[in-house]
């Protein structure tokens, strides 16, 4: 035996005291749900980890599972990493966190309605009537319009960490196009083909539903008049990164994935080009954004959209899903005032914090952040894929006065919180063929439809690899887990 | 089904199908002419000429072809749209944009194909490597097919595809007898009757995967007769031209039960074709073999153009 590749995998785990470690509590004692893993890992040894490693990476890539990166002309195929640790959350804390997801997308929702309808909350003074009018994501097309069932976010990705302190925080809610939750599935199915034998010693919850929830969401919304609707999902195209997720989706749903090119409208009805003739279309599951869906109404370049598509859903012959216009409310500007907004319109107190936050746009807290840059992490207001942030202790003196200075040319654009500890997980880590402490958040996935809701029970562990690397989205470097959630 | 996904489906089948035929012609065509009865059939250059010619790239017979040009060029050229790994690439491009309607058993093999033909070594493919390669891609066709068949629904997703694989196929073994029936002209046999005779005949039946069930058919060795009889008209035989036909009549069917009275679609043209070829004899297509060839890739030629109007034209 070679003893060098052989040893135990935790044998080089290097535990930070300041960190909340999933698996290890703060006695660096085993946590109860983590136990019976652990010991089912240590028959493994690292070298065993390095092969099953490898092979869960050929998976992936040969079932495609994969996006596409461009450098030097040519295009190269990558996967997104994969971690073969799994991360456990227990039943009791999952029942918090569903009844907190839920209870956001129902108060954003009724939060979206006012603003295309009374905007009550803004005459009540309660959020700020600049903050939504100067925001880019508001779509004046979409006032006093009824969108079917009355529902605007029939989706919605729930970012959530878990501090220092154990509790879990929300960092942001999605509710534009939020994706990952393919990658909750095949995490799934890849972690099952690695390693069956750890399964039968835990009662998780599937995650396979979540096809059948998201038709019977996109059917509760079908317009008035239409008995079976026609649903169908539409993408950007194969060169999207996120083109896995839609053929996937479309797949396991059984709907026609389309491209835009093979939609038209004609006398406010959409229609898709068969290849026995024109079928028209009910429901459309868009993963285009807002500006792009329509070149009538809005980009008037996009190529991606369908001319005349709005004009036929603001007549009511064809529902969105999600509702253009969402973004205003995901903006991380609104993020700040959730607490409010849960308690204007559901008279209920928040069962998930939020971050603190401070808004550059109020001079009281623009004063506080320009003064304490050095502890804030900063954000732009409407950027999504964690571009534009800056995280106050990793910055240079020179680079504290740059950032300053970015605030200062638009100070609506950014908001700033203290710098969230978010927990680690243990991570199997290529280089140094171990397992380490990375961090890791959450991103749950809701759906809301007519007299109807559903929150997958899983989600989406996103990993920072790299190594005291904060920021885990994939466009970043980040990586992902199988999350399991226990039954009891 | 919609229109543009159909089109990526018939062209998808139709490059998996085109991957084999070029892969097995190189490989057969070569490989024969190493102990050939005759000096014309064991020469270099009239091989390579005879591999260029099959993918259409027709060249003067008095140019002089290096091996390993012609090697990469039809195998792994990414700038020639007839090489293999051009047809493996259009393929899975073909398969990416439909991929919601097949299913995740028959994607996985077409992605192993396309990894496996872009990581292949180029420098090993040119000099030592084209058994292996040729005899895999020639294996991974084999997986789609079986893929195709035992993991989709047999309805107009599969009638699409196979629609396509089928028209390629007639379209390949159509052209692979052209050139065949040129070299056999050149690489004439012995005795009386010298074309008739030829070896070329034996490797043209190779080239189909059609010379044990030839031999076994006929029990006499192949000549110009029973080979051509056999891959145009047998319809027992799956490499025929009849055999293509009748498939493609089938699955046409199933696409579109209404079209095949109407005098202008592509279902009327396949039923007329596929009722002339039954009827055919051997003897009549042996009175002008150049001219029947022509006809054969026109029509197919015609059909497909008909498809492409009918049912792709989004």
């Amino acid at each position: 035996m070679d003893l060098g590749t052989s040893k135990p995998i935790f044998s080089s785990y290097k535990k930070n005291e300041n960190l909340y470690d999933e698996i290890f509590d703060e006695h660096e004692n085993v946590r109860p749900t983590y136990k019976k893993i652990l010991e089912l890992y240590s028959d493994h040894s690292i070298s065993d980890f390095a092969s099953l490693n490898e092979k869960a990476k050929s998976s992936f890539f040969n079932q495609g599972i994969t996006f596409q990166v461009y450098s030097d002309e040519k295009a190269q195929e990558k996967i997104f990493p994969f971690d073969l640790f799994p991360r456990i959350i227990e039943a009791k804390e999952w029942k918090a966190i569903e009844k907190g997801v839920l209870q956001r997308s129902k108060a954003l929702n009724e939060f979206i309605w006012d603003l295309y309808h009374e905007k009550n909350i803004i005459k009540e003074g309660i959020v700020p009537l600049d903050l939504i009018s100067s925001s880019v994501n508001y779509l004046r097309q979409m006032n006093d319009l009824d969108p079917p069932g009355g529902i605007y976010n029939h989706i919605s990705g729930t970012d959530l960490i878990k501090h220092s302190d154990g509790k879990y925080y929300v960092l942001e809610d999605n509710i534009r196009c939020p994706s990952g939750v393919s990658y909750v599935i095949c995490n799934r199915n890849a972690l099952k083909r690695a390693l069956f034998g750890v399964f039968n010693h835990y009662q998780i919850h599937a995650v396979t539903n979540y096809a059948e929830n998201l038709m019977e969401i996109m059917e509760s919304v079908k317009p008035h008049g239409v008995d079976i609707p026609n649903c169908v999902l539409i993408t950007p195209g194969i060169y999207n990164s996120a083109y896995y997720e839609h053929s996937y989706l479309a797949k396991t749903i059984g709907i026609e994935l389309v491209e835009g090119r093979d939609l038209f409208v004609e006398n406010d009805f959409v229609y898709m080009k068969t290849i026995s003739g024109p079928e028209k279309v009910d429901v459309i599951y868009r993963r285009i954004d807002d500006t792009f869906i329509d070149p009538l109404e809005f980009r008037s370049d996009s190529a991606l959209g369908v001319p005349g598509l709005f004009a036929a859903y603001k007549k009511g012959n064809v529902s969105l899903v999600n509702a253009p216009g969402t973004g205003v409310a995901d903006d991380k500007a609104i993020y700040t005032y959730m607490p409010e907004i849960i308690n204007y319109y559901l008279g209920q107190k928040p069962i998930l914090s939020n971050v603190h936050t401070y808004h550059c746009s109020r001079k009281d807290d623009l004063k506080y952040v320009l003064e304490n840059i050095a502890s804030l992490v900063v954000k732009p207001v409407d950027e999504a894929g964690g571009y534009g942030i800056s995280i106050g202790n990793r910055l240079t003196k020179a680079e504290i006065e740059n950032v300053k200075k970015v605030i200062l040319e638009n100070p609506r654009k950014y908001i700033a919180q203290p710098i969230m500890s978010l927990s680690v997980h243990a991570t199997y880590c290529e280089d140094s063929q171990s397992f380490e402490q990375r961090h890791v958040d959450l991103r749950t996935f809701t759906l809301l439809g007519d007299q109807k809701s559903f929150v997958l029970k899983g989600g989406l562990t996103r990993v920072a690899l790299k190594k005291g690397n904060l920021i885990v989205n994939s466009s970043q470097g980040g990586g992902s887990k199988d999350t399991w959630v226990l039954k009891k | 089904m919609l229109a543009r996904v159909a089109n990526n489906l018939f062209w998808m089948g139709r490059y998996i199908e085109r991957a084999e035929h070029t892969a097995r012609f190189m490989n057969v065509n070569y490989f024969s002419s190493l102990d050939a009865p005759n000096k014309l059939s064991q020469s270099r250059q009239f091989v390579l000429h005879s591999i260029c010619s099959m993918v259409g790239d027709d060249i003067d017979d008095a140019i002089e072809l290096k091996e390993e040009e012609v090697f990469y060029n039809v195998g792994m050229n990414p700038e020639k749209h007839y090489s293999i790994l051009n047809c493996v690439k259009y393929s899975r491009d073909n398969a990416n944009s439909s991929r919601d309607l097949i299913s995740t058993e028959f994607y996985e093999s077409i992605n192993k194909f396309y990894h496996f033909v872009m990581n292949y070594s180029k420098n090993v493919f040119v000099k030592s490597g084209l058994h292996d390669f040729t005899t895999n891609v020639t294996e991974h066709t084999a997986i789609l097919r079986g893929k195709i068949r035992g993991t989709l629904l047999h309805d107009e997703v599969y009638a699409l595809i196979m629609l396509g694989v089928n028209i390629e196929r007639a379209t390949q073994i159509i052209r692979i007898v052209k050139t065949k029936f040129e070299d056999a002209q050149k690489a004439t046999g012995g005795y009386a009757n010298p074309i008739k005779n030829s070896y070329e005949w034996t490797t043209l039946l190779k080239c189909c995967e059609s010379y044990d069930m030839n031999r076994r058919f006929y029990k006499k060795p192949p000549v110009q007769l029973t080979v051509l009889e056999f891959l145009i008209l047998n319809e027992s035989c799956p490499r025929s031209i009849m055999n293509c036909l009748n498939q493609i009549h089938q699955h046409m069917t199933i696409l579109d039960l209404l079209k095949i009275r109407d005098k202008n679609s592509a279902a009327f043209l396949i039923g007329k074709m596929r009722s002339e070829y039954e009827f055919k004899t051997v003897e009549e297509v042996q009175k002008n073999v150049e001219k029947f060839v022509e006809s054969t890739l026109n029509t197919l030629v015609e059909i497909s153009a008909k498809l492409e109007n009918e049912y792709f034209n989004y």
